[in-house]
């Protein structure tokens, strides 16, 4: 299995072999890059040009770009930035900035924008956060069911494919509004994830904290205080084999926003977030970098993450520890393990 | 006819070119007739804030929908910012 690697200043790409592509899309900003059928799409921004999806067939020798991106203009709204490409099926999804749902299916040559999220009835209490109002995760269950979650505006649930969404925060704080602490809407969700073997099963960190959901979002245990040295964090990664193992790299604080300790710390739970441990073993002692939301991965074979500083570290579910793959890459945006060929 | 020179930054997006001949009114025209149009306008039809326009080397940014004179030349340029 390969691996993409957005950057700042474009994509690189490891084969199957564990060979370095790249860059792609040089003066580009790949906030997340995605394989699916034998297509990789990037959502890529430009100061300059915009928010775009480009795709490519044939190793990234050649590009095409999407369809004008574009809201509707009842909406009063105009895209800022795409961040995410979700595949499920026949149909893919994107997620953007401004808290805006976009549908394609004919393989990602046009986009329609999803009204239920542009119209919904919440969305007058949703703020953006350092990183704009982005519509970050998109996560389609085993059993269809279909997640998103924004940065501030919290995660929300469709059981009927996208034609409604509802809120799923309960118990999730929200300390920086401070009238209400625990609001309907408004969380500053960082990453959300679903187990990929059992769909009820949500892990997410936020900007207050590490939480898991064992009923489809409808209720959230907090995790951060049973031995995280922070509440914050951005990227997640799971173990496929394993719904009870997750990695979160824990930062010092929403203020100070550098991997806690002063070192490149992982801590893994085996055991549903009941407990945390370092697991740090091949990672820099000393380091004062970061992990952005998109930039932590896994699958079957393992765990990946991609630092700001421009390291790529690899960890086997049955390693020791972890190897960094690169090093000195443009400050890493996203990784996500997927074909390249 | 009315040339347009891209900056360097879009020749991969309006597939490996950088000079186009269009028949054009107006700056906006021209520069709607580009396969890079969409870059360079939002969905609203705006002119990006970083995208420069001069036509026959004089800033048209605010002047986009100016008749053209007979064979003007039209330069885009991307603004100096980022890091």
């Amino acid at each position: 299995m390969g691996l993409l690697i957005g950057t700042r200043k474009g994509l690189f790409a490891f084969d199957d072999q564990g060979a370095l592509h790249g860059p792609f899309l040089e003066g580009w900003g790949v906030y997340h890059a995605v394989s699916h059928d034998g297509v990789v799409y990037a959502a890529a921004n430009s100061p300059f040009f915009g928010a775009s999806v480009q795709r490519t067939t044939d190793g990234g020798e050649t590009w095409e770009r999407a369809e004008e991106l574009g809201l509707p203009e009842d909406s009063g709204l105009t895209l800022n930035a795409a961040w995410h490409v979700e595949p499920a099926g026949s149909r893919l999804w994107l997620g953007c900035d401004p808290g805006a749902l976009f549908s394609s299916d004919d393989g990602g040559v046009s986009w329609t924008a999803n009204e239920a999220v542009l119209t919904h009835p919440t969305r007058e209490r949703w703020q953006p956060g350092a990183g704009g109002m982005c519509l970050h995760s998109i996560q389609v269950a085993a059993d269809g069911t279909l997640y998103i979650a924004i940065s501030a505006a919290g995660a929300f649930r469709s059981d009927d494919g996208g034609e409604s969404f509802t809120p799923i925060n309960k118990d999730v704080a929200a300390d920086f509004m401070p009238d209400d602490p625990y609001p309907e809407v408004g969380q500053c969700v960082h990453k959300l994830l679903v187990h990929p073997e059992q769909p009820e099963r949500l892990w997410q960190q936020n900007h207050c904290g590490v939480y898991r959901s064992d009923d489809r979002g409808d209720n959230w245990v907090r995790l951060d205080k049973n031995g995280l040295p922070s509440d914050f964090g951005f990227g997640i990664a799971l173990d496929p084999a394993d719904p009870d193992a997750a990695w979160v790299i824990p930062e010092e604080s929403a203020a100070n926003r550098v991997t806690s300790g002063g070192r490149l710390g992982v801590y893994r739970t085996r055991d549903g977030g009941a407990s945390w441990e370092l697991d740090s073993e091949g990672l820099p002692d000393r380091a004062w970098t970061g992990v952005l939301r998109e930039a932590t991965s896994f699958d079957s074979y393992g765990v990946y993450f991609g630092t700001q500083s421009g390291s790529v570290f690899i960890r086997g579910h049955q390693a020791d520890g972890w190897e960094e793959a690169a090093s000195q890459l443009p400050p890493i945006l996203s990784v996500e393990s997927g074909s390249w060929s | 006819m009315v040339v347009v020179l891209l900056p360097s930054q879009l020749e991969n997006e309006a597939g490996g070119q950088r000079r186009f001949e269009v028949e054009a009114e107006t700056a906006r025209g021209a520069l709607h007739e580009l396969p890079v149009a969409d870059l360079l306008f939002d969905e609203r039809g705006v002119l990006r804030p970083l995208v420069r326009v001069y036509v026959d080397g004089e800033d048209a940014r605010d002047g986009l929908d100016e008749p053209l004179a007979a064979a003007a030349t039209i330069r885009l340029i991307a603004a100096i910012a980022g890091g």
